[in-house]
């Protein structure tokens, strides 16, 4: 049976990045060291995230992070900061091809990084709102959040892919 | 003893290695992972270093810029794989921590760190476990020193560098068998071209001698023989024509019968990646697309060559002030037609993406048209249809302003190339005092001019199809020059394989986003049959996948009769073993055929023999046209227990060492099923059978039971020893037992 959790009846908290604790106001229960996943990690950032015990069984489904009260929306957001890792892609620095693999050297929102993407068909998806995600040759992901708001240098070296 | 070598995923920065020797001491580093993140997840270095006795985590966000661990204070090692990195947490006795953090490219040598560390605490033998450790980072450092890409294995051939080269180059495989016939059609090319160049002249004979002469039998001679370079030429032409046809064709079948001959030794991650209606285009479209820029290329490339040079030399005899004049717009053409080249390629790339989307939308939802049906799902799918094809359409209209826009803006050129002519040669006439030139030349030369600009236009414009023929070459290639299965031990076979199977601390991931085989070791002895169990996902068919080879790319050994499945031709290997799936897939082709599907030249009885033995002998003699009953598409016409006992038949057939079988019986009825298991058990005697069940009771037979979970292997025993066990196992079976009951009792309820 799914349980949903609208958003004020629990306290979260951090237990350790990214785990978190969740405890229910007007009842004893408290769960503990859950791991929050987005259910639609790439459609759906702040809606329904899913909270797995040690397991990776379910135990509850945060209808939408906004709703939830402030400290507690701050705790979940830190932890699935910590656990999702989709570097935004700020600027294009190199990209060069050799036997069919791209190597790209980008400048993100965690830095400056060097990549391979192995089959651009494949790795590169634009997404219905516009965004761009990549895959590299390591199942690593990257995003565009919107490619025209690039430097023109970094656009005119994406547009062939997309 | 033997000095032991360091391993690295990559050179340990030099920082990060001061602190590792300030805190080792004299503790010598085994091996390191080096890491791309920092705890914050910000690209940075990072190390975990691993010593005999300890493991140290450096970085720059631990406090003191390292953490340290003796094994002794270790009771686990963890490491967890999130989304886009991954963490190594250590469990002690007061705490779990964090202490490092590394993208997914670190992520199998992380693993090997973490199994070396938790297996030797367990006690595990030392020089074991790090040659374990060695094999992964041997894997991890197998790369090309010459293009830098993974290979294989350590030391194979780089299969991108051998016999890569320019597109052209490639394409020349293709050409070179059907040089004859080319040769010929470029030669009738010259011969034309060359008649070509005739009449030009014979207008100035006209225009200046026989008009202004009334040479009346000067007419008839020159008319005639006008009239018999046209015959030639023509006839010439015809004959052309329909050997570059025949070439061309056949350049074509040659192409598609290779991709299509690749495809079939692509190893199956490549089709986990790769949509199967993007490798359908590229057979049937971008072989056309590439053939057109081939014949391009060869015939009308050379001949347009031919006649440059051949009018430029008429025209430079004629006049060469006039030929100077003329050919001033020509480096505006050459640069607009590079200009051109770089616009318009990236957009046919784009419309080749586009036009793949409609391809993947085709194959996946025709062969789906019943599930479409029965959801009724018609009109979304039409709407999905009708976006790919106005996006597509979208990008079409872009491309073709920049493919109308500049082939007239060159024309237009071209033409002003004349204009000039115009002016300057009729000055010169009309001028009383300038004898440079008559009206029969001016005339004849503007016709070489005008026939002049057509090869010059042709090299200008050939970057339109250049582009959109490489944007294709570049998908057929992808496939032709894609890495294929690796038979590393091609003509290596088993005198006798008995059937022994040994996994050996088997991991596996499709991506390394989650690990669906971890750590797993096990043996089965020739003869045994084995039960495998587990829950949906549990990673029970990715077990068959590898033993079957069909991914090559795991960590660890599988054996076979102790012999690496690896080090065993690929071939002979997969024919020892009958593997029967959930849902057989038949082919559109006779019962017979199906049957007889892995076993060329069988003869009759064997396959009436192997139908019988699989109970199929009953329902196919019942079919009006019996064995040459005809199939339809994917076995349509038969049902799901009478395609699954045909398989059974294909595996008899075999005579295979060992046998698979994957949830055989799980979209079956009661009674097909006991007619299925009555087949299996006529089957698996004596040889080696591995059974995937959902069902346990098919699991009757079986002398051991392999339970997994979540990739591992977490029982492994007879029946009588698992439920004795009170585990996983017996929590099934508990649960099958019960709903078994339930039904039955609700059977009996009903029939009453």
């Amino acid at each position: 049976m799914l349980k949903y959790i609208e958003g004020p009846e629990v306290k979260l908290t951090v237990n350790d990045k990214i785990f978190i604790d969740a405890e229910f106001y007007g009842s004893d229960e408290k769960l503990c060291g859950l791991e929050p996943h987005r259910l639609f990690p790439i459609s759906g950032l702040n809606k329904y995230i899913s909270l797995l015990d040690s397991e990776g069984n379910e135990v509850a489904i945060i209808r939408n992070i906004d709703n939830l009260l402030p400290e507690s929306k701050a705790a979940l957001q830190s932890a699935l900061d910590e656990y999702y890792m989709i570097p935004k892609i700020t600027k294009f620095i190199k990209r060069y091809e050799k036997f069919s693999i791209w190597m790209w050297t980008v400048e993100t929102d965690r830095g400056v990084y060097t990549f391979e993407v192995r089959n651009s068909l494949t790795a590169i998806k634009t997404l219905y709102d516009g965004r761009i995600l990549i895959k590299d040759g390591s199942d690593n992901r990257y995003e565009i959040p919107d490619l025209y708001k690039l430097d023109k240098r970094s656009i005119k070296m994406m547009l062939p892919d997309i | 003893m033997e000095e032991i070598k360091t391993f690295s995923n990559k050179p340990i920065p030099d920082d990060i290695m001061k602190t590792a020797e300030k805190v080792l001491g004299e503790d010598k580093v085994l091996f390191a992972v080096v890491g791309d993140l920092n705890l914050d997840g910000k690209y940075d270095s990072s190390a975990f270093i691993v010593t005999k006795t300890q493991a140290i985590a450096i970085d720059s966000k631990h406090e003191g810029g390292y953490k340290q661990f003796a094994f002794k204070d270790i009771e686990k090692v963890i490491v967890k794989r999130m989304y886009g990195n991954a963490i190594i947490r250590i469990k002690t006795a007061e705490k779990t921590e964090t202490v490092l953090r590394f993208t997914y490219v670190n992520a199998d040598i992380a693993d090997a760190a973490a199994i070396f560390i938790n297996n030797i605490i367990d006690g595990l033998d030392f020089d074991e476990q790090l040659l374990i450790v060695k094999s992964t980072y041997d894997k991890q450092r197998s790369f090309c020193p010459k293009c830098g890409r993974k290979l294989a294995s350590p030391d194979a051939e780089c299969y991108n560098c051998k016999g890569k080269g320019k597109v052209i180059s490639k394409l020349m495989k293709y050409l070179l068998p059907e040089k004859g016939k080319l040769i010929l059609c470029i030669i009738l090319s010259i011969v034309v071209t060359g008649l070509s160049l005739v009449p030009p002249k014979i207008t100035q004979v006209m225009v200046d001698d026989i008009i202004p002469n009334k040479d009346s039998s000067g007419l008839i001679k020159i008319i005639l023989f006008l009239l018999g370079v046209y015959v030639v030429q023509y006839l010439v032409s015809f004959i052309r024509t329909y050997f570059l046809r025949i070439a061309g064709d056949k350049i074509i079948i040659d192409l598609k019968k290779d991709i299509y001959a690749k495809a079939q030794y692509l190893p199956l991650s490549y089709y986990d990646k790769t949509s199967t209606g993007s490798v359908i285009n590229r057979v049937n479209s971008d072989s056309v697309i590439l053939q057109n820029f081939i014949m391009r290329i060869s015939q009308e490339g050379i001949t347009q060559g031919f006649l440059l040079v051949g009018i430029a030399v008429i025209m430079l005899i004629m006049n060469w002030k006039l030929t100077l004049l003329s050919l001033l717009p020509v480096p505006l053409v050459v640069l607009g037609g590079r200009m051109f080249g770089k616009k318009i390629g990236p957009r046919y790339r784009r419309l080749w993406i586009r036009s793949s989307h409609i391809s993947t939308l085709l194959a996946d939802t025709i062969p789906g048209v019943r599930v479409i049906k029965s959801f009724t799902n018609e009109d979304s799918i039409i709407g999905k249809f009708k976006a790919y094809c106005d996006d597509w359409f979208k990008e079409d209209k872009k491309a073709s302003v920049i493919a109308s826009v500049f082939p007239n803006v060159m024309t237009f050129l071209i033409t002003c190339g004349s204009v000039i002519i115009w002016l300057v040669g009729g000055k010169w006439i009309i001028d009383p005092n300038n004898n440079e030139i008559s009206i029969g030349l001016l005339v004849s030369f503007i016709s070489y001019t005008s026939m002049f600009y057509a090869p010059v236009s042709f090299f200008a414009n050939i970057s339109d199809s250049y582009q959109n023929a490489l944007a294709s070459a570049e998908k057929i290639f992808d496939i032709i020059d894609a890495e294929p299965e690796h038979d590393f031990a091609k003509g290596s076979e088993l005198e006798r394989m008995d059937g022994k199977i040994e996994f050996k601390n088997v991991n596996f991931a499709f991506d390394r986003s989650k690990k669906v085989v971890d750590n797993v070791s096990f043996t089965i002895n020739p003869g045994d049959i084995v039960g495998i169990v587990g829950t949906t996902g549990s990673g029970k068919s990715t077990l068959i996948n590898l033993l079957m080879r069909f991914y090559d790319d795991y960590e660890g050994e599988i054996l076979i009769d102790d012999v690496n499945i690896k080090d065993i031709d690929m071939k002979y290997y997969r024919n020892q073993i009958g593997y029967v799936q959930q849902e057989p897939l038949m082919f559109k082709d006779t019962v017979f055929n199906n049957i007889a599907y892995g076993t060329p030249n069988a003869h009759v009885e064997q396959v009436i023999y192997a139908a019988d033995v699989a109970n199929a002998h009953g329902f196919i003699s019942r079919l009006p046209d019996s064995y040459d009953t005809y199939l339809g598409e994917r076995g349509i016409g038969l049902s799901g227990g009478e395609k699954q006992r045909l398989s059974i038949a294909r595996a008899v057939m075999k005579n295979p060492s060992i046998l698979i079988f994957d949830e055989a019986t799980a979209a079956v009825d009661s009674e097909t099923e006991e007619l299925i298991q009555q087949a299996i058990e006529r089957l698996i005697r004596g040889r080696t059978t591995l059974m995937i069940a959902h069902r346990l009771s098919t699991l009757r037979k079986a002398n051991r039971i392999l339970v997994v979970d979540k990739g591992r292997i977490i029982e492994n025993g007879s029946h009588d020893e698992l439920m004795a066990l009170k585990g996983k196992y017996y929590k099934l079976i508990q649960i099958q037992s019960m709903s078994q009951k339930i039904r039955e009792q609700k059977e009996s309820e009903n029939f009453e």
